[in-house]
């Protein structure tokens, strides 16, 4: 049950958002809607999004923040395994939203499944019913690794050439201390 | 009253007791029986807390009915045991007398299909467009893995037809960022006349799939069931462990617990009352609060590694001691917190606009709380004195006894001056233990194996939100054979709903919804 857990702080499929052009690009990365989808977690990734409105972390200040309709959203963000009740959702929601779409998992429930097993209630990790861009793994991840994984996808469409192993980001935030 | 005035009660009614334990009596009685005897019991002093099924077929070829009672003033539980027949399982229900029990028995019927008679029993864990009546996931015949169709079926809720009346339907995914539920409301222009919820979009089968792991792995699960009340829940199962292998625990660790508990409490109550805040439009006290939580979660982080307290309880104890200094530093980071929080509760007081808001919204009355077994914040707020931290003593609460802070109005604004008075009683009681704080050892190992013949460890804990009730059962080779977890939101959501209803309009909503702050995935499992 206890599988081992993607070490690496966050992990990115490069391929969608480069292929993106550099006007939606440029566009994109002034600026990032957010919209928020719980399909199955334990609201823990919930409460440390929340957090980043607190004054504390204030997402604002990035250029990012949380919308209320699929429609105006540019990112996707997708917390827990996804479940039986939930599928039919999730798929609606992100066929409401425009593209181009960026996904990011939260959390390891969404990541790998985590600790739920596959079952008649929970179908498993999210990338096999969405294409995932970043993956931002943790039980939960902490604000402050949230907000990493948000300004990353930021400066993946505000540079013009990524290599992997180049992007590194500084943490803007203590986490915790 | 004490327990032989109990055991009285239920000579009268043809029972015969099984066993006594020291604080849980066991009966054993027939489902013929279980109307006339739940009757008798009701008029003594007892609080139902929960209900579940188990399926004994592989060993007797019956269902067996769980029935938990906490027996008020004794601090001892009483469960009543019923046996069904394997060839369509039914008793007659129970929820006529008991109101709380409806959702249990809704539960049981989609999970076993046992059927209660005598009521109608909508489905309610498991959705519109799943297989009822052919596949029932909590029976042991079921395969955790069983693939099952999804279809898009809309929800059955109750439809008005006169003039002006309309539907609003709100979810199952929400403008916030909050967890998933379809809200239904029905109104005659604005005012709410009728408001249903349909929930359980979360439902991981946690419990099924902890069929068959050990304690061990059972224990994540049960940390994971839900993020706010991570360390309630954890708590509960060890304590529900503990209470099977029959170990004491070290003092210790049982009072770093309480710490843990309390400062859970504090996270939690400082998000409420963010959550109440912003509901209303009321942005300076929202993120003030909003901000004191994350110093708590903070504090919480460097006491326990972890911002919802993970991996700190063990069976028998804790996983790792807390030495000294951090207790220092965490009186000292909490009496800062207390002196800032001063300042926030003055805005919240001194705002007539706030409190204007607050006043009359939501009104749960006394009747209606106890009618639907409301627990937590939420029934202290309409005047019901139950707390288990008193009522059942558990971990340090046995040499401390907490404040209990209870408002009669039952509307948001109790419900948040309750909140309020209990943050200040908090940084008082976790000052009072760090002060007492025993040496020693701080886990206590438990026998390897311990076979409990199918009767049930209970395990209780008075969470942030109101009393949470784990039972397990393990089987000869101590692994898991049967896990319900009842926690506080299942019984509050149908306040919730009871409290939407009536004098509200369609905008009071939102605030009525965040003045309990419900948890969904405790509720969905």
């Amino acid at each position: 049950m206890l599988k081992m857990l993607n070490t690496e702080i966050i992990r990115t499929e490069l391929s969608r958002i480069k292929k993106l052009d550099k006007n939606t690009k440029h566009a994109l990365s002034k600026s990032l809607l957010i919209r928020h989808l719980d399909t199955g977690s334990c609201n823990a990734e919930e409460a440390e999004l929340l957090a980043l409105s607190n004054p504390i972390y204030d997402l604002t200040q990035f250029g990012i923040d949380f919308t209320a309709s699929p429609r105006h959203a540019d990112v996707l963000t997708v917390s827990g395994p996804v479940t039986r009740h939930l599928k039919i959702a999730m798929e609606k929601t992100y066929n409401a939203m425009p593209s181009p779409k960026i996904v990011i998992a939260i959390g390891d429930g969404a990541c790998n499944g985590s600790i739920y097993e596959k079952s008649y209630a929970c179908l498993g990790k999210v990338d096999d019913f969405l294409p995932v861009d970043i993956y931002i793994p943790g039980n939960p991840p902490t604000p402050s690794e949230i907000l990493n994984g948000l300004l990353l996808c930021k400066e993946l469409l505000n540079s013009k050439k990524i290599k992997k192993s180049t992007v590194k980001l500084k943490l803007c935030l203590k986490p915790n201390k | 009253m004490n327990k032989s005035n109990i055991i009285s009660v239920l000579k009268k009614c043809n029972l015969d007791e099984s066993t006594i334990n020291t604080n849980h009596l066991l009966c054993n009685i027939q489902k013929e029986d279980l109307q006339d005897s739940i009757e008798v019991l009701l008029k003594e002093k007892v609080s139902f807390l929960t209900m579940f099924a188990i399926d004994e077929r592989s060993l007797n070829k019956k269902y067996k009915l769980h029935l938990i009672f906490l027996i008020l003033n004794t601090a001892s539980l009483l469960t009543f045991k019923v046996c069904l027949d394997e060839t369509k399982p039914s008793y007659p229900t129970i929820s006529k007398l008991i109101p709380a029990a409806e959702w249990f028995e809704r539960e049981i019927h989609d999970m076993f299909g046992i059927v209660a008679e005598g009521v109608d029993l909508l489905p309610l864990v498991l959705h519109g467009d799943f297989p009822h009546g052919k596949h029932f996931p909590m029976r042991k015949d079921f395969k955790l893995n069983t693939e099952i169709e999804i279809s898009e079926v809309p929800h059955q809720f109750t439809q008005p037809h006169a003039e002006g009346m309309h539907q609003v339907a709100v979810g199952p995914i929400h403008a916030g960022i909050i967890e998933p539920g379809h809200l239904r409301f029905c109104t005659i222009g604005e005012q709410i006349l009728d408001f249903n919820a349909q929930l359980f979009y979360t439902h991981k089968g946690i419990e099924k799939s902890a069929e068959g792991k050990t304690i061990e792995e059972g224990l994540i699960l049960a940390e994971h069931v839900c993020g706010m009340c991570s360390y309630s829940h954890s708590t509960a199962y060890c304590q529900a462990v503990e209470s099977l292998s029959k170990i004491n625990i070290p003092k210790r660790a049982t009072y770093i617990r309480t710490i843990c508990l309390e400062l859970e409490r504090l996270n939690s109550h400082l998000a409420d009352l963010s959550a109440i805040c912003s509901a209303s439009g009321f942005a300076i006290a929202s993120m003030q609060a909003a901000s004191f939580r994350e110093k708590a979660m903070q504090i919480t982080f460097n006491l326990t590694n972890h911002r919802f307290f993970r991996g700190l309880n063990t069976v028998g104890g804790l996983k790792r001691d807390i030495n000294d200094d951090e207790f220092k530093s965490l009186k000292d980071e909490l009496q800062n917190l207390k002196k800032e929080f001063k300042s926030l509760e003055k805005i919240i007081i001194d705002s007539d606009t706030l409190l204007d808001r607050l006043e009359t919204t939501g009104e749960l009355s006394f009747i209606q709380a106890k009618k639907f077994g409301i627990v937590g914040p939420a029934a202290r707020a309409s005047g019901i004195d139950i707390d288990l931290r008193r009522d059942f003593k558990y971990a340090g609460y046995h040499d401390f006894t907490p404040e209990i802070n209870i408002e009669t109005e039952g509307d948001a604004l109790a419900r948040t001056k309750v909140r309020v008075k209990d943050i200040y009683s908090i940084f008082d009681f976790i000052r009072k233990i760090i002060d007492k704080l025993p040496t020693g050892k701080i886990k206590e190992e438990i026998p390897e194996l311990f076979s409990s013949m199918l009767e049930p460890g209970i395990g209780a804990v008075e969470s942030a939100k109101g009393s949470l009730i784990h039972c397990l059962i393990l089987d000869k080779k101590n692994k898991i054979s049967r896990w319900h977890v009842r926690s506080a939101s299942y019984m509050n959501w149908r306040g919730v709903i009871q409290a939407t209803k009536g004098r509200n309009i369609v905008p009071d909503s939102p605030l009525v919804n965040k003045s309990f702050n419900l948890c969904y995935a405790c509720v969905d499992r």
